[in-house]
């Protein structure tokens, strides 16, 4: 609930300069928009109606059945299958302001239809369902868009296709019924790796984990996964869920390097917009880094809006740090509700082990001698055979090298080594080559994530269209933002 | 009642009577026969066809299976317990909100877990922990594969050991005995390194054996580099990490280079 809260205290100050900036009614923005897919459809520019969909967004909270029915009547013949069906989602107010309906009367009317257009009008409506909490309507509503979509193949229609396939599930989520399509994702999926459609295959993909990670079906998530055809992502939401996905089924499968390194970057990939995601990405990441043994910045949990959704795994983090095992469970009773809804349950428990490795190097690091008893005292082992458990423990501890020490079973007591001069051997050398390699690496990657639009060396920017793009690239980060929000 | 039903759970019943009677050959023969019936029901996996008999044609291939599970366990075959409890499993998860829940579900639950703990498939492990509720977590026979498996992790070896007195079921004393062996070759690998010697009697007391001979028979299988000698049992210590008197010359000459290229690149 916490990362709701916080999702909306951080819009309402861009909310007011959108609408300053839209003078025009909703109606003639989505006339426009209309327009514009009309010509993204003809010229076959995906990038064109893959604005129309950003546009739309932009919209969305301004929408109203009343605006929403008299953009049908234009956009789709009156008449027409889709028209009376997407009409009867909507609810009929009787203070349908009449002026609008005759405008959009005097308006001309199109004859013939793209399918762009008709795909457009039920992803507007489902949008518009979704919104208004009309959860049954806009499950058969996206249901009878999927089933229209089948039949069209055109890749102008992908972009529009790949957010209707996000809100078919969504609907199907929000009602908890997300079992059911999991058939019929497969199908589309297959389609869309039939047609070349990489969006709709992406997007998809990332349905289709969702999907089996909610009933924590790892297995068969991890095989999807593994066996899905793989490409250069196409968008960079898509990309920043399908890493978190990747994370969370590493994790589960203790490849906690691989793990750490997913999550990590799904973190830094998503927008700053995007905050309820990068909380999940992050209280993740946090988990896994301890579960490798290391111990997260303290910058990690006081990043903005992120105190309060993050404080109980800095809890546990100190908890884990100090190597007390009383405190350890203590933090896990007090937060275990938390950690239960973030399903991270089963991973806590692991990091017990953790706990006891910690404390275990903090021991061996203060004594030279020290007598197992001790240990078992400091260790706060509670069981029936201390002494036993404490030896046992300090063994496997000594063989997976966490600790430089050797037993004296006779004596019964702990003999921690002199650390010896770590200059004197090729480690530092190893580690430094290491740093040299992610560096190298990551400036590699900066490049390559560098992407042009068209054209754009032959004609400069005009201070105008700058500042249109930066209104869109705007309008994108509030949307993923939004998006993220729905999801969390 | 449908004749195949009537067939199948006459079947099923000499089947269980000579598993009481543990007669394994008697067992796989009608259990093949079995399964082979069950292919002609169309209620069960994978068609789940809604058939007017469905929740009884699922119930008794449901208890067939889970007998299945335990008769491999008791023919001690790890194979056939896997197959059998896949085949068994859509019954748990996908139908398993249609049949009343069966008393064998947890036990035989649990004894995955131990048996994927025994073969050390620990991510497999943790993948078929996430399929469980709190409620079954709370279990008694999940709860010991569980804490087996925390103990194991944690290097609480006696804990393990002493968890085969208090099985819950008496299926699971195989695997725990196939448990205490694992065990043991962990021990023996953590004392290697964390003792510089042992008397004959601690290592025996410690590595679950009971008598001298067999120990010395172990340790010439096992490890035929510790040392036995003045009743000590000397472990040879894993070579330290030497302070480095050789510089890696070749490794570092390749380092470098693809430094160079890669600069090159950003330059």
């Amino acid at each position: 609930m916490t990362q709701d809260v916080e999702m909306k205290e951080q819009q309402v100050p861009e909310a007011p300069s959108n609408s300053v900036s839209s003078t025009t009614p909703v109606l003639q923005h989505l006339k426009e928009i209309a327009a514009l897919i009309e010509t993204g459809a003809y010229a076959r520019e995906v990038r064109r109606i893959l604005r129309a969909v950003r546009l739309t967004i932009a919209l969305r909270r301004k929408l109203k059945a009343s605006i929403i029915s008299s953009f049908l009547n234009v956009a789709l013949a009156p008449g027409s299958e889709a028209h009376t069906r997407l009409s009867s989602y909507l609810p009929k107010d009787d203070e349908n302001d009449m002026e609008v309906d005759t405008a959009s009367s005097a308006t001309q009317t199109t004859v013939k239809h793209s399918p762009e257009l008709e795909i457009y009008c039920y992803l507007l409506v489902l949008i518009f369902l979704i919104d208004q909490k009309k959860y049954s309507e806009a499950k058969s509503c996206s249901s009878a868009s999927i089933t229209r979509l089948k039949n069209l193949n055109r890749r102008t229609v992908d972009v529009l296709a790949s957010r209707l396939y996000f809100y078919y599930s969504l609907s199907y989520e929000l009602t908890g019924d997300l079992s059911e399509i999991r058939g019929n994702l497969l199908s589309l999926h297959r389609v869309a790796t039939l047609r070349h459609d990489e969006l709709g295959q992406e997007t998809l993909l990332n349905l289709l984990l969702r999907n089996y990670l909610h009933y924590n079906l790892y297995d068969q998530a991890e095989k999807l996964r593994s066996k899905a055809p793989r490409f250069e992502a196409h968008s960079n939401q898509q990309f920043c869920r399908y890493l978190f996905y990747l994370g969370k089924i590493r994790t589960i499968q203790l490849e906690y390097t691989d793990a750490k390194e997913s999550l990590l970057q799904a973190a830094r990939k998503a927008p700053v917009a995007a905050l309820g995601f990068r909380v999940q990405c992050n209280k993740w990441a946090v988990i896994v880094r301890l579960l490798l043994g290391e111990i997260p910045e303290r910058t990690v949990f006081m990043q903005k809006g992120m105190e309060k959704a993050l404080r109980p795994y800095f809890e546990l983090t100190n908890a884990v740090r100090i190597g007390d095992l009383e405190l350890f469970k203590n933090v896990a009773e007090k937060f275990a509700t938390t950690f239960s809804s973030d399903r991270t349950n089963n991973l806590i428990v692991r990091l017990r082990h953790n706990v006891i490795r910690t404390g275990l190097r903090n021991i061996s690091i203060s004594y030279s001698r020290i007598s197992l008893a001790d240990v078992a005292k400091k260790l706060r082992l509670d069981s029936p055979n201390p002494i036993a458990d404490a030896e046992s423990i300090v063994s496997k501890a000594i063989r997976d090298g966490a600790i430089d020490a050797t037993l004296d079973h006779v004596n019964g007591w702990m003999v921690s080594k002199e650390t010896g001069d770590i200059y004197s051997t090729n480690e530092p050398q190893l580690a430094f080559n290491s740093r040299i390699a992610f560096c190298l690496n990551m400036h590699n990657e900066a490049v390559r994530a560098l992407r042009f639009p068209p054209n754009s060396h032959k004609e400069k920017e005009s201070a105008e269209k700058r500042r249109e793009r930066q209104q869109q690239e705007q309008e994108l980060a509030k949307h993923i933002a939004e998006e993220d929000d729905d999801d969390f | 009642m449908d004749p195949k039903l009537t067939e199948v759970s006459q079947l099923f019943e000499r089947f269980k009577a000579a598993l009481v009677r543990n007669d394994f050959d008697t067992c796989s023969k009608l259990l093949s026969q079995l399964k082979i019936l069950l292919i002609e029901f169309k209620s069960l996996p994978p068609l789940f066809e809604e058939t007017p008999n469905a929740v009884q044609e699922l119930t008794i291939a449901r208890d067939i299976y889970e007998h299945a599970v335990v008769l491999s366990v008791k023919m001690e075959d790890q194979d056939a317990f896997e197959r059998d409890f896949f085949q068994l499993k859509p019954y748990y998860t996908d139908v398993g909100s249609r049949l009343t829940q069966s008393p064998q579900e947890y036990p035989i639950l649990g004894l995955n877990l131990l048996r994927l703990l025994v073969q050390n498939r620990i991510a497999e492990f943790h993948t078929e922990l996430e399929l469980l509720s709190a409620n079954a977590l709370e279990n008694t026979c999940i709860k010991h594969a569980v804490e087996l498996e925390q103990s194991f992790m944690e290097g609480a070896y006696n804990r393990v050991l002493t968890a085969r007195q208090t099985v819950p079921h008496e299926t699971y004393v195989y695997f725990m005995d196939l448990l205490a062996r694992t065990v043991r070759d962990e021990i023996a690998g953590c004392s290697e390194k964390a003792y510089d010697s042992l008397t004959v009697k601690d290592a025996r007391e410690m590595l679950l054996i009971s008598s001298d001979q067999e120990l010395f028979d172990y340790i010439k299988e096992e490890h035929p580099e510790w040392e036995v000698k003045n009743g000590l049992v000397v472990f040879q210590k894993a070579k330290e990490s030497a302070p480095c008197k050789e510089i890696p010359s070749l490794q570092l000459i390749n380092q470098t280079l693809s430094y160079a290229r890669e600069l090159e690149r950003i330059v």
